[in-house]
């Protein structure tokens, strides 16, 4: 049987790389994608874009294209969403869990549907610390940001609703960039705490020496989406797509990138840029309030980029893939080593002076 | 061969004015109740020109010290505005006239060499005792350096830089050959050129002063074997207290550690703030011989310094 696959969120990062991958598996036929907003698509002749909204009933579809779509869908992949970690509550919650609500309605509509694939995130685990483990979900340890929590509200919804449809959940860690040529296509706020760091306005990160630094590169997230959405589809499942015990500790990650920036631009030793310091939380967000109370825009800028994310690091944590890495190896897809794909990454940021590529060389 | 301090005097102008005096005569640039939160509460504004302040520093620590003019082998004078370092004149030839070289001549230092240290900011006096260290080191036979800082801002210029209330003043120390006390036990600096420009690179130094501050510092106690615990009392320059509250958690200090009276009453006395701190600490009686202290500085033209102090 050929699938029909239906995306949401394929304009975004993951979804300009996981469009092409789809497209060229032999076992899809047509690929449906929900657009919103102004993010080109790659051509594609399987490739067929509907207009709509995951936060309107029905998508925001039309009637008589919905009835299409939902006729002929045998796969969803689910990955719009709001992802920045800056968001309100309120706005995160208006995508992620109200948009999952909604296409979850839609995917009951569909007759021939055989998965629904959830794409989440590693830290859905909020600020548990330890060894996380797919089959984890509910805790009360609370969020570092809006983000986090409304993904773990979208995946509470759609555990609750696995009785009834076929669904896994793809939990994501932090993508850095392809492993091949270091490429990155958007700019996430790792992105922008490493060119904070090499324009030394990153005086301080919150954690412990030993905190994980978990990434990993964009294809391997994209083989991973593909396996669990078309090839490997198990009913229940929940994947981590993570970097897993292949990650620095921040201690190792700050010193490569130093190393990795005094290795590509051999003037920038002359800056003598300090690492930032390893701090605790108290002390990190005393440093915050002080920025935030001095207006000094430039530096405020960096903090609220390094306040909203890098709290994480602050709660020490293993995400564990190893019940996904069992079906991975099964599958013959081996996970990019870090240490492999963290210079391609550095040296891409630094001749493209921290610009990203263009959306259109998502390549087909 | 030890060498420590073993005077200390200063003079601070007798006017002060309030946050909100400040606030009120628009010498602030930042709101008074902030600057409130960051332990500030008053700053002292000289009438006199920074020569004579030091003067007036220097004739102290000499006369109480009980040393001899004749005495000193150096007198190294630190300023950290080019102000301070010339006598000003309606002609250009005024710029020759210098006020390290009239105090040589009004306090008697007739076997003195003298110089200055113009271009470390905040740092000028830290680097006076490590430079009079080095001295004594080089010269067997020299016993005692006076060092001595000064600064006054100009009339009617704003009180607040980079966040902090600035007062004007002058401190005088005596450095001599194994010194009874102050014993200068391990000093630690680095001058980071990159921000040599503080307007344009203003909010990279914000930001690169507390990693840098924390490597040295560690540097500093590590290569001492000193265990942050051990210290007795950090000597302060008097930034923001909330900056101090941060940095102390950075090289594992507790708060109580930090002699930090003089940041709300004293503001920062530019280049003398340490040495102030270290006099007012002994004034009240929070020493004991064998104390150590840390003193940690940070002056404009990228300089962070740390000494370690034995009392």
């Amino acid at each position: 049987m050929r699938h029909t696959v239906f995306i949401t969120g394929g304009t975004g990062m993951v979804g300009q790389d996981l469009l092409p991958k789809i497209c060229f598996q032999e076992i899809v036929e047509k690929v449906i994608v929900l657009t919103h907003g102004n993010g080109a698509l790659p051509a594609h002749q399987k490739i067929e874009a509907v207009r709509g909204d995951v936060r309107l009933p029905d998508l925001g579809l039309q009637h008589d294209v919905k009835q299409a779509v939902v006729r002929t869908v045998t796969t969803i992949i689910h990955g719009a969403a709001e992802t920045s970690f800056a968001s309100e509550l309120s706005a995160a919650q208006a995508v992620n869990v109200g948009g999952t609500e909604n296409i979850i309605r839609f995917a009951a509509d569909c007759p021939r549907l055989q998965a629904f694939c959830h794409l989440s995130t590693v830290y859905v685990c909020g600020k548990r610390t330890g060894t996380i483990r797919e089959a984890d979900l509910e805790h009360n340890s609370g969020f570092v940001n809006a983000y986090e929590q409304s993904k773990y509200e979208a995946e509470q919804f759609v555990a609750s609703q696995a009785h009834r449809l076929p669904t896994t959940v793809v939990r994501l860690s932090t993508i850095l960039g392809r492993s091949r040529d270091g490429a990155v296509t958007k700019s996430g706020a790792i992105h922008y705490a490493l060119r904070f760091f090499f324009h030394s306005l990153a005086p301080m990160v919150p954690g412990t020496k030993e905190s994980l630094v978990d990434l990993i590169a964009l294809d391997y997230a994209v083989e991973s989406i593909a396996l669990a959405a078309l090839h490997q589809f198990t009913p229940g499942s929940t994947w981590h797509v993570s970097g897993g015990s292949d990650a620095f500790s921040l201690e190792q990650f700050l010193e490569e990138t130093l190393q990795l920036f005094y290795k590509h631009r051999p003037a920038w030793r002359k800056r003598a840029i300090e690492k930032p310091a390893i701090v605790n939380l108290e002390t990190f967000f005393l440093f915050v309030k002080s920025v935030e109370e001095l207006g000094e825009s430039v530096l405020k800028n960096s903090v609220a980029v390094l306040k909203s994310f890098a709290p994480q690091l602050a709660y020490p944590k293993l995400i564990s893939d190893a019940s996904t890495q069992l079906v991975m190896q099964r599958s013959g897809l081996a996970r990019p080593a870090i240490r492999n794909f963290y210079p391609k990454v550095i040296r891409f940021l630094l001749e493209n002076n921290w610009e990203t590529t263009p959306q259109d060389q998502a390549r087909l | 061969m030890n060498h420590g301090i073993s005077a200390i005097e200063y003079v601070l102008p007798s006017r002060s004015l309030s946050l909100c005096e400040l606030e009120d005569a628009g010498l602030l640039v930042s709101r008074a109740e902030q600057l409130q939160g960051f332990g500030f509460e008053r700053c002292f504004i000289s009438d006199e020109s920074a020569d004579d302040l030091a003067l007036r520093a220097a004739a102290a620590v000499l006369s109480n010290s009980s040393i001899s003019p004749e005495s000193v082998d150096l007198l190294l004078y630190a300023g950290a505005i080019a102000s301070s370092h010339h006598i000003a004149g309606e002609r250009f030839l005024s710029n020759f006239n210098y006020p390290a070289t009239k105090l040589q001549f009004e306090l008697g230092l007739t076997r003195a060499s003298v110089t200055g240290i113009s271009q470390a900011g905040c740092m000028g006096l830290t680097y006076a005792v490590k430079f009079a260290g080095d001295f004594l080191r080089a010269n067997p036979d020299a016993q005692c350096v006076l060092c001595v800082s000064a600064d006054v801002l100009p009339k009617g210029v704003q009180r607040e830089i980079l966040y902090n209330v600035i007062s004007d003043g002058a401190c005088a120390l005596i450095v001599t050959r194994n010194s009874p006390r102050n014993r200068v036990l391990a000093h630690r600096s680095v001058t980071k050129g990159y921000y040599w420009d503080c307007i344009a690179r203003k909010n990279e130094i914000l930001a690169a002063y507390f990693p840098t501050a924390k490597n040295l510092v560690q540097d500093l106690l590590s290569g001492a074997a000193c265990a942050p615990e051990a210290l007795r009392m950090v000597l302060p320059h008097n930034v923001s207290y909330r900056s101090w509250e941060i940095l102390l958690d950075l090289i594992g200090v507790k708060k109580d550690q930090l002699f930090a009276a003089n940041i709300s009453r004293k503001g920062h006395v530019i280049a003398a703030d340490n040495w102030i701190n270290l006099k007012d600490a002994v004034t009240a009686n929070l020493l004991n011989p064998g104390d150590k202290l840390l003193a940690f500085n940070f002056g404009f033209g990228a300089n962070w310094a740390a000494t370690l102090i034995e009392h």
